[in-house]
């Protein structure tokens, strides 16, 4: 990747600085006092039970990712209508830089190439023209509309989806952590949720500062945030306990399954963090993290710039995770999803503007994978005559169908109203 | 978010580089690349590798502190109550100078901020070269080096907010960059978003909202970060068009349409910047290009623009925006979620509007109503200071000395809030489940600045409390209490603060440094 030279002089100072201070001033407190190479887990945790309820993982595509890139529609003779994509849309399989054929009418955009064989094992499904129903085109609307699964009605202060769906559900280990953002904050979506933390590198998660005197201070403070301002008390009691428990697993040495080559972006270190956390057993049940830049109004890239630099990165992180997971899969569901899509047709500046309709993608053992869903109508969603508003592709699946057949079937939870309040979804076969 | 951006030949720095392959890379290596290129360049900043030295400062120059300041009781509540909200944090020395000229006096003098003597600041400012400097003069200057224009914006942003006398006038500057949020890291924003910092949410930043909307209207950075300089006639580009409705003016329910963005779109049309080889233009002077606009007749909320208005169709879309009662009413209780609490009262935020509205938007008009004292007194709730004022406030409260803000802004990012380095438009989000959830990293960075192991950022613990009447048995938690707060901790906090100083582990320089950390981490210096 090329850099500055200045940035990459700037970066190597600070990871020697930085690991300076990690492993020489602040080393965990209680992490340090366990020894032993292998990594994981440094103590022997009390087994858990298989579970019959999966672990959920959600990588957020913010900006608006364009479905009909990266997953192209090119059975459909719409698509190559001069007045439609003249610059952007990607030829059919078998043209030069055409897509990669999956079902002789969707193709992937090249640089997904990578997700073609857990496409091919069966494992990974795209549902296509799917999305919120709400009309907004505003990425922070939408955002919450999807992330709080709540859409069409006047936004307020919600909890999120995933944060109901744990709400409802006892904890499947100790309950000590239920869920973790790999980002800075906390997602919409994990908004309320119980036991749920941001942590943008688990293996950093320590607590600070001189060690003679940690556990004393850990004291003061796990006392004096009792009576903290909400939400103070739950985040203080959920990062002190984490911190115990991340001190068991050795994210450093981690050592991904033979074949899984994990992108060295801030999404692969993500999903090799989340792949690390699961494999130890720690009663996670469900992690988020993003991936943003796909707010494509200008340049888009669709083969070599801006967006095919971000389907690299997502479609080799999600193949490695496939590769790396593959004797947890059966316990497994990952789902990839965006806001919103974005318009049929091209702008000015070889780019695309908000839209509507978009593609999902959605992996695990028990999914019925190696196809893509969609109300493909007439072989024909991109005729002017059936775009969302004229002028974006539709949506024809609710995200909701496919999430709570998931929530029901995957995660083990019939209460969909109260993940989905007033809303009957209709399973479509994405479980298996 | 461009590629292959038209505007900036080859020989421009860093286009090489596609913006969001840039975001792709390690967000620290980002940061430590703007700011790494700095000390690189040798103007500012430790060398690599340098261990930090702490200077014993306060053995050197105490701080003038009396007797009056012990005990606890002797800060006025109002006083406090001020600080906290017109500034970056309790400081001995802003306490001081704010109880010299009364609540009133004090409020009137930072709103007055031009006339406030600044000059440490600028001395301190002086080896930061590229923040007189035209964009022009920048890439000219530093050819392939965009490192140092971020690294020395966003270190300067450090410095302000802790040294400023302005304190105000800052608090507006880091609102304004929010509210008009670009990303420095997008493409030439590296280069563009100096000017934009200075000419436009800097100059604007206390006198009216529409001076203001149409600076950055006018604004390289913002016509390149939302790609209006792309907006073409025939090929409408919607993304600026949307955001100065939605995030600038009148806010997402303000009663515009799908169709509203349309047109406004087309009445930008044409609106650019000039290129780093326009034969006349210095690069990043705003540019229209008459061949490049829609010509033909608009209508925007309603309201008829006819055809042939050329640039002026623009500028009419800007005034009824920043004339718009939807405007005002957004505005006003953004400023007020700001400074008052996370949900105001509507009456207020009534009453702000009632004043943009009567003065045509004057900021500082505004500020007088939101920051009087009974509004102050009666209707404001606690909020819990972003990452971004959390390091500031406990720099400002020890009187840290920043040789290099350079990895304070390291810490900050890891926390989450470096200035300039939000993606998305909305900027740095003002709400309590944002942050509350995240507490570690704020206790890591209390305890790695009092232990002295952030490089650049010089703190005497042991001084400091001495200074403060704590070396007396059994009055360690409350000096250090009056040092950082002016002593609004809890009684339970200071009490418990005092127990772990009596019981902690020696060597009592560790115990001090623990404390001071200690203190910084309590529930109670995380709210303002």
């Amino acid at each position: 990747m090329p850099r500055d030279r200045h940035e990459c002089h700037g970066c190597r100072e600070f990871q020697e600085w930085s690991r300076r201070r990690f492993l020489g001033v602040s080393g965990s407190a209680f992490g340090a006092l366990l020894a032993g190479p292998a990594w994981l887990p440094r103590i022997v945790l009390a087994q858990n039970e298989r579970s019959d309820r999966d672990v959920l993982v959600v990588v957020f595509l913010r900006g608006g990712m364009d479905g009909l890139t990266s997953v192209v529609p090119y059975g459909d003779s719409n698509l190559y209508s001069p007045t439609l994509r003249p610059t952007l849309a990607i030829q059919p399989p078998g043209s030069p830089n055409g897509a990669v054929d999956l079902d002789g009418f969707f193709g992937l955009a090249p640089a997904m190439a990578p997700l073609l064989p857990a496409f091919q094992s069966g494992q990974l499904a795209m549902v296509h023209a799917s999305g919120s129903p709400d009309p907004t085109r505003s990425h922070f609307d939408a955002f919450s509309y999807m992330e709080f699964g709540i859409p069409l009605q006047p936004l307020a202060t919600f909890t999120g989806w995933l944060a109901r769906h744990l709400q409802v559900m006892p904890p499947l280990g100790d309950g000590l952590l239920r869920a973790i953002a790999v980002t800075d904050l906390i997602p919409k979506m994990l908004a309320g949720a119980p036991a749920t933390l941001p942590i943008p590198n688990p293996a950093e998660f320590d607590f600070p500062g001189r060690l003679a005197s940690a556990a004393q201070r850990r004291e003061v403070l796990d006392e004096a945030y009792t009576t903290a301002s909400p939400p103070l008390p739950g985040a203080v009691q959920s990062t002190l306990a984490t911190i115990d428990l991340l001190a068991t697993i050795d994210f450093d040495n981690y050592q991904p399954a033979p074949g899984a080559a994990y992108p060295e972006t801030q999404l692969g270190n993500a999903m090799r963090s989340i792949a690390a956390l699961i494999k130890a057993e720690v009663g996670v049940e469900a992690a988020t993290t993003e991936l943003s830049g796909w707010d494509t109004h200008n340049q888009q890239g669709p083969l070599s710039g801006d967006m095919a630099v971000l389907m690299d990165d997502l479609s080799r992180s999600l193949a490695a995770f496939h590769v790396d997971m593959q004797n947890q899969m059966n316990g497994l569901v990952v789902m990839a999803m965006s806001e919103f899509g974005r318009r049929a047709d091209e702008n000015g500046s070889d780019g695309t503007d908000h839209g509507h309709g978009n593609c999902m993608f959605v992996m695990g053992g028990y999914i019925n994978g190696g196809q893509v869903l969609a109300n493909w109508i007439d072989g024909a969603l991109l005729h002017p005559d059936l775009l969302y508003e004229g002028d974006s592709l539709q949506v024809t699946i609710d995200y909701r169908d496919i999430v709570a057949e998931i929530v029901q079937n995957r995660l083990g939870n019939a209460n969909l109203a109260a993940v989905f309040p007033n809303f009957i979804p209709t399973f479509r076969g994405i479980t298996s | 978010m461009s590629t292959k951006d038209p505007l900036v030949e080859a020989d421009a720095p860093l286009c090489r580089t596609p913006a969001t392959q840039q975001r792709l890379v390690d967000r620290r290596s980002l940061l430590t690349g703007g700011l790494g290129a700095l000390a690189a360049g040798g103007s500012v900043g430790l060398a690599a590798g340098e261990p930090p030295r702490v200077r014993p400062r306060h053995a050197q120059r105490p701080r003038v502190v009396g007797p009056s300041r012990n005990p606890r009781t002797k800060y006025d509540p109002l006083i406090l109550k001020l600080l906290k909200r017109a500034t970056f944090g309790f400081s001995g020395e802003t306490y001081d100078q704010a109880a010299a000229l009364g609540y009133e006096g004090f409020l009137e003098w930072q709103l007055g901020h031009l006339s406030i003597d600044d000059s440490e600041l600028d001395a301190r400012l002086a080896p930061y070269d590229t923040l007189t400097m035209t964009s022009e003069q920048i890439v000219a200057t530093y050819p392939n080096m965009a490192g140092v224009p971020v690294g020395q914006l966003t270190e300067a942003a450090i410095l302000r907010a802790v040294y400023s006398k302005r304190q105000l006038f800052e608090r507006m500057v880091e609102f304004w960059t929010d509210h008009f949020n670009i990303d420095i890291l997008d493409g030439v924003c590296k280069y563009l978003k100096t000017a934009d910092d200075r000419d436009v949410i800097r100059q604007y930043a206390m006198t009216s909202f529409p001076e203001l909307l149409n600076a950055s209207a006018h604004s390289a950075a913002m016509l390149f970060y939302l790609d209006n300089y792309t907006n073409v006639v025939g090929h409408a580009q919607e993304n600026y068009a949307r955001e100065l409705m939605e995030l600038h003016t009148l806010g997402v329910d303000g009663g515009y349409t799908q169709a509203d963005v349309e047109e406004v779109a087309r009445c930008l049309t044409g609106w650019t910047f000039a290129g780093p080889n326009h034969p006349t233009l210095d690069y990043g002077t705003f540019l229209f290009l008459p061949g490049q606009h829609d010509n033909g007749a608009k209508v925007v909320l309603g309201t008829n623009i006819p055809s042939g208005g050329g640039v002026n169709d623009g500028l009419t879309v800007l005034s009824l925006l920043a004339n718009h009662p939807n405007t005002a009413g957004f505005i006003s209780r953004k400023l007020c979620v700001r400074f008052l609490g996370y949900d105001p009262p509507d009456d207020i935020v009534e009453t702000v509007k009632d004043t943009y509205l009567a003065t045509g938007g004057d900021i500082k008009e505004m500020l007088r109503v939101i920051l009087q004292q009974p509004v102050l007194t009666y209707l404001s709730t606690p909020k819990f200071k972003r990452p971004f004022h959390l390091a500031v406030s406990m720099l400002r409260a020890a009187d840290a000395e920043l040789t290099s803000a350079r990895f304070v802004g390291a810490e900050i990012q890891i926390m989450g809030q470096l200035p300039f380095y939000w993606s998305p438009p909305d900027g740095y989000p003002d709400k309590l489940e944002s942050w509350a959830t995240s507490v570690l990293p704020r206790w890591d960075f209390a305890s790695l600045f009092f232990d002295s192991q952030i490089p650049g950022a010089l703190v005497n613990p042991t001084a400091l409390l001495n200074s403060e009447g704590g070396s007396a048995p059994g009055e360690q938690a409350a000096a250090v209490d009056r040092i950082l707060t002016g002593g609004a901790l809890s009684d339970d906090e200071v009490t418990a603060m005092q127990d772990f100083y009596d019981t902690a582990p020696p060597p009592t320089g560790s115990v001090v440094r623990d404390l001071f950390g200690l203190g910084a981490s309590m529930p109670g210096f995380q709210w303002y």
